[in-house]
């Protein structure tokens, strides 16, 4: 590593040292309380899979680049210096971990370990050593942006060839659009993926409540949070910030996607209009009575994933229940389950860069708590979630159905009674 | 449909987010620069997807159609 790119990685490391920063790197004691919190520790018991253990990569570049004592007496603190060799012990720092933070709610000083895993991934980036994949996403939703125009007319008409398909789910009232598009003074922009699964159970429920809302022109996934680049995360962001204030709404409704909800709610400063992950909408028309599902519809035994995104960060976790409530009968929680559940062992970026052989591996202890329920049913609000436990589903034969909790809802609507 | 044959037709169909996407990144070595690819998706989003794909990484959408909830999107690779 020559002495430029030393420099520039050195910037780029200070950028990210706020006070809090600093003392996230400098106030572990060691103490361990964060090791067995780690879903990839407790599955495959390697120091390097703990949470300690990564970010101590990260503090030894530190040591030696931002405090005296490391540049004067580096091996009292195991000071290393940034070097190729080094910079795959980062990768390994930042992408053997989804983000999820179960560890810092254990930690005891509270260190926020995913602002030490940004040091890692903005100096990933610096190297150009980031996983491409994760930056050719970011870039073309970026593009999707830029040429958004271009493509309104063939996504508008593929999205009216999915209208049957909402109205076998629920019938919208005469004269209603199943799903209505650039609706201005809609009250609610409802952001969904690419994928049809994630706009047409979203449809049928909120045509049953009457909702008066409009679908985006663009996905709700940030590929530029995965990647750890803060400008590409507020491009993508911005691009449906924009649509939303050009509208007019009142409310943005995130769909089932943990990291576009963490992104849009807590990371893109004040907005002018309120941001909910989908699972508060559905809760919000049970509890005001604008919805009404069939318990008997789902009669299998149900468990409930806590996507990381949405329950431990994003602090939605009763109105699943909710939800659940209404939904079923037979429903039995994951052990532990809300703040303390097990990560599904696929954020981060994870999914997206395949990693199968990694994501399986280090998810054993959660297909064993969710075998351990006997449920039929696992459902979840996340597609990250949903394609990771769909696969360890099949990796560890748990013989379960994977459903997302709108799909589960859309099929049990009824007609208020 | 334009002027061109098909070398290959891959089936996207039903694949979780970002995976089209993801897929066709990977696919397009498959074939020779300047043949071209058939995908057949069901995603709306992958019509705006595709295009910004092709034009982030240097390849080209011929066309796209749509017939009873199939999507066809005919890539050529450039690069």
């Amino acid at each position: 590593m020559d002495a430029t790119q030393k420099q520039e990685l050195r910037r780029l490391f200070a950028s990210r040292l706020t006070g809090a920063v600093r003392m996230y790197l400098e106030a572990c004691t060691h103490c361990g309380t964060c090791i067995p919190a780690c879903h990839a520790y407790a599955s495959e018991p390697e120091l390097r899979h703990s949470s300690v253990g990564r970010a101590e990569n990260i503090r030894r570049l530190f040591w030696r680049h931002f405090r005296p004592q490391g540049r004067l007496a580096g091996w009292l603190n195991e000071a290393v210096e940034l070097s190729e060799d080094w910079m795959e012990k980062v990768y390994e720092t930042a992408y053997t971990c989804t983000g999820c933070r179960r560890c810092v709610t254990y930690c005891p000083f509270g260190i926020d370990t995913q602002q030490i895993q940004s040091i890692a991934k903005l100096l990933l980036i610096g190297a150009g050593r980031e996983p491409q994949v994760l930056s050719m996403l970011a870039d073309m939703s970026i593009a999707k942006g830029e040429n958004v125009e271009a493509t309104k007319a063939s996504f508008t008409q593929a999205v009216q060839g999915l209208e049957e398909e909402v109205i076998a789910r629920w019938r919208s009232e005469a004269g209603r659009e199943a799903i209505p598009i650039d609706e201005k003074d809609a009250d609610l922009l409802y952001v969904a993926l690419a994928g049809k699964h994630s706009i047409i159970p979203a449809a049928a429920i909120m045509n049953a409540a009457g909702e008066n809302w409009s679908l985006s022109y663009f996905e709700a996934v940030n590929f530029g949070a995965f990647v750890g680049n803060p400008e590409k995360t507020r491009e993508i962001s911005q691009r449906i910030i924009d649509e939303a204030v050009r509208l007019g709404v009142r409310e943005v409704a995130i769909c089932e996607c943990g990291t576009a909800y963490r992104v849009m709610k807590f990371m893109m400063g004040e907005l002018p209009f309120r941001v909910v992950s989908f699972v508060e909408v559905i809760a919000r028309y049970l509890r005001e009575g604008r919805i009404q599902i069939d318990p008997r519809k789902t009669e299998q035994r149900l468990t409930y994933h806590d996507p990381c995104q949405i329950a431990r960060n994003g602090g939605v976790m009763e109105e699943a229940r909710e939800i659940l409530a209404h939904l079923t009968r037979d429903f039995v929680e994951l052990q532990p389950n809300r703040v303390e559940n097990w990560c599904c062992g696929g954020g981060g970026g994870l999914v997206a860069m395949g990693e199968k052989e990694f994501r399986m591996r280090s998810a054993r202890v959660k297909a064993e708590q969710v075998r351990a329920t006997g449920a039929e049913v696992l459902a979840t609000a996340c597609e990250n979630c949903h394609t990771q436990l769909s696969d360890l589903n099949e990796h560890y034969a748990l013989g379960m159905r994977v459903a997302f909790l709108s799909d589960l809802v859309s099929q049990a609507l009824v007609a208020s009674q | 449909m334009g002027d061109y044959s098909i070398a290959k037709t891959l089936d996207y169909k039903g694949l979780p987010c970002p995976m089209p996407v993801v897929k066709i990144s990977q696919d397009i070595g498959s074939v020779d620069v300047g043949e071209v690819i058939e995908v057949l998706t069901t995603d709306p989003g992958s019509l705006a997807d595709f295009p910004a794909w092709a034009k982030t990484s240097g390849n080209e959408i011929l066309e796209t159609q749509q017939d009873e909830g199939t999507i066809h999107i005919f890539v050529r690779r450039v690069k």
